[in-house]
């Protein structure tokens, strides 16, 4: 039942949308820039010669409008070509199962730094062609790799409810862990990603350097606090556990602890410090059939600041592009995990470590949950 | 071949379009999906070794089995007694009672599961009221924990347990009862030798659903076991999805598909499997 970052923003565009606080275009819009939408009725075969590009994401309210936004800017500077959207949910199983079939259908996959290592040294996914991306349409080395690249961002923050430390909150991952000065349950995420992260940083590692994780300290540092903690599969799952109280703090994804703070009025609080920032990457399956237009299409998504602020204005996943910063109004600010002034404050959650590592620290982290 | 042996035959001929069309489209797909236990990582069988060898894959099974007995044995309890309160009530209160036992069937697993996290949880119902009354002082964790997992996995159970049980009890000749009890045998006595041994047969062929149903269970785990159990089917999901292992996957697979039928292979010495699943005796 684990579920992703984009199958939740999908979970929460569609609440957003239903209790009006954002209206349907705007909606459309944000969906659109995270590339969430399909056309309506996309063509299977490009009887007219157009040259069609399919995005595969995680599904939701996805059978509209697409073309209006991620895909009418790239067709209107390239004629000829069209963009659909395919709502199968690119996970990392069915990439490779896809390309290992020998038919492969899908372009550009929504997928994470760390699958996209995995997947790249499976040979199940292509290089970024930085010819045409452009790194400097990032604004660091994380969101660009080599077997994926970022149009967004997120990250797992610590949030906590303030009703239960009236004699002052949490302020980093010690403190997470110091069950004597902050009782109660904690909240984790069942995955190794961001969580030992965490551990590490509590452990006092300096969080500039906290790369390579020191994996069986952190290991055992969990497994401290494991019987303390209840742990979250999906995003509105993290949600649900703050706010009713079930768990006092925990890690969870910053567009629902942005959600809990502004639905409690402030019971619920997060903070941006020790955060762990992840790009939202992008892969292309190998032997994709759109072949160098795929990356053109990517380079287009990196390139666009103004969808990439709609975005965050509708969800919170943060704009990847160095100029999207200061076109963030004010009050959207605070929630920008790529605002200089939050950015300064996390760490850059580094893929391809992860990558390198995942499969068996995940493996780990399960066997400790569970065990 | 007997005349009588060549009309048989017709008649399977009947059946081979069907059985072309699953072995085509289901057998076979299935067959390949587990042979991949073999071939991936490397050829051989790596990945069965894990079953001797990782604590976490033998834990996962120890898991399972321990939710899978503890299930089966509280589902068939309270599946007895109400099947035999069912059986033993006229036919009009039968009526009754079956519509009672067949309707949570028809409510999605999903909803259930969800149920009975408001139920549940720290400030659920059953807190709640628990607290007001003062019985306890502080709220008790009757879920996120296999507690909860068991909970929900028992009530989705019930009706699997009753519908064999009931059906067996059915078919046993009230005049046996009767004629025990002329025969100077009390209440208890009439159900510990007579009705008891009479109704083993269905008891036992609701344990065999119910238990090989919750070797499979998904969703009720994943949403009431607070992350922290984790039973065969979405250890499975992880491996094939997330951790892209599908050999060590499509072991699990196979070593469930495995069980399942052994179990089956047992219980048919046991129990006529063919009434089990509703064929004509």
């Amino acid at each position: 039942m684990s579920q992703s970052f984009h199958e939740d923003c999908i979970d929460l565009a569609r609440r957003a949308l239903q209790r009006g606080t954002v209206d349907r275009r705007g909606a459309l819009r944000a969906l659109g820039a995270l590339g969430l939408l399909p056309l309506a009725a996309p063509g299977k075969a490009s009887a007219q010669g157009a040259r069609e590009l399919v995005i595969v994401n995680w599904g939701g309210i996805a059978n509209e409008g697409f073309g209006r936004f991620y895909g009418a800017p790239f067709e209107a500077a390239n004629p000829g070509f069209k963009v659909a959207m395919n709502s199968t949910g690119p996970s990392a199983g069915r990439i490779k199962g896809m390309v290992e079939s020998g038919s492969v259908t899908w372009d550009l996959c929504d997928s994470s730094a760390s699958s996209a290592r995995v997947l790249g040294k499976q040979n199940l996914v292509a290089k970024i062609d930085y010819s045409i991306v452009k790194k400097s349409d990032a604004i660091s080395e994380a969101f660009t790799l080599e077997y994926g690249a970022a149009p967004y961002s997120f990250s797992s923050v610590l949030a906590y409810d303030s009703a239960k430390f009236p004699n002052g909150p949490p302020q980093n991952w010690a403190d997470f862990w110091n069950l004597q000065k902050f009782p109660g349950t904690r909240l984790l995420r069942r995955d190794a990603l961001a969580v030992l992260d965490a551990a590490q940083m509590a452990l006092g590692k300096d969080p500039a350097n906290l790369y390579p994780l020191d994996t069986r300290a952190c290991l055992a540092k969990l497994r401290e606090i494991r019987r303390n903690a209840v742990f979250w599969a999906n995003g509105s799952e993290s949600e649900q556990f703050l706010r009713t109280g079930e768990a006092v703090m925990g890690q969870i994804w910053h567009t629902r602890a942005k959600v809990l703070e502004q639905e409690t009025n402030g019971r619920i609080k997060f903070i941006w410090n020790q955060g762990l920032l992840q790009a939202g990457i992008f892969v292309i399956p190998r032997g994709s059939p759109g072949g160098v237009n795929t990356q053109r299409l990517l380079a287009s998504m990196l390139a666009n600041p103004e969808p990439q602020v709609e975005l965050l204005k509708f969800l919170g996943n943060g704009p990847t592009n160095p100029r999207a910063a200061p076109l963030v109004p004010a009050d959207f600010r605070r929630f920008n995990p790529t605002d200089p002034e939050n950015a300064k404050l996390q760490v850059t959650l580094n893929g391809d470590w992860w990558g390198d590592n995942y499969t068996q620290l995940n493996q780990d982290v399960v066997d400790i949950i569970t065990g | 071949m007997t005349p009588k042996g060549r009309h048989a035959a017709g008649w399977w001929a009947l059946i081979i379009p069907a059985l072309l069309l699953m072995t085509a489209f289901y057998i076979a797909p299935i067959l390949q999906v587990l042979a991949i236990s073999v071939t991936e990582p490397q050829p051989g069988l790596g990945n069965y070794e894990r079953l001797f060898t990782s604590e976490s894959v033998q834990r996962v099974i120890g898991t399972t089995l321990r939710i899978g007995v503890i299930t089966t044995a509280i589902a068939l309890l309270l599946g007895y007694v109400l099947a035999y309160r069912i059986a033993m009530s006229g036919p009009k209160a039968q009526r009754w009672w079956l519509l009672a036992v067949l309707v949570p069937l028809w409510i999605s697993v999903l909803v259930r599961a969800f149920a009975w996290v408001t139920l549940l949880r720290r400030q659920g119902l059953v807190n709640q009221g628990l607290l007001a009354t003062g019985v306890i002082d502080q709220p008790l964790a009757l879920v996120w924990n296999e507690l909860g997992i068991v909970i929900g996995m028992v009530h989705y159970m019930v009706p699997y347990a009753v519908l064999p049980m009931l059906s067996s009890m059915r078919e046993i000749d009230p005049r046996v009862l009767t004629a025990a009890r002329g025969l100077g045998a009390g209440r208890i006595r009439t159900f510990l030798r007579v009705f008891l041994p009479l109704s083993l047969p269905g008891l036992i062929a609701a344990g065999v659903l119910v238990f090989i149903f919750s070797l499979g269970f998904y969703i009720t785990p994943a949403l009431l076991g607070g992350g922290k159990t984790l039973m065969v089917a979405e250890w499975i999901k992880l491996q094939i999805l997330d951790l892209i292992r599908w050999g060590l996957g499509a072991m699990m697979a196979t070593v469930l598909v495995v069980a399942i039928l052994a179990t089956l292979a047992v219980l048919s010495r046991l129990v006529n499997l063919r009434r089990l699943f509703g064929a004509g005796s």
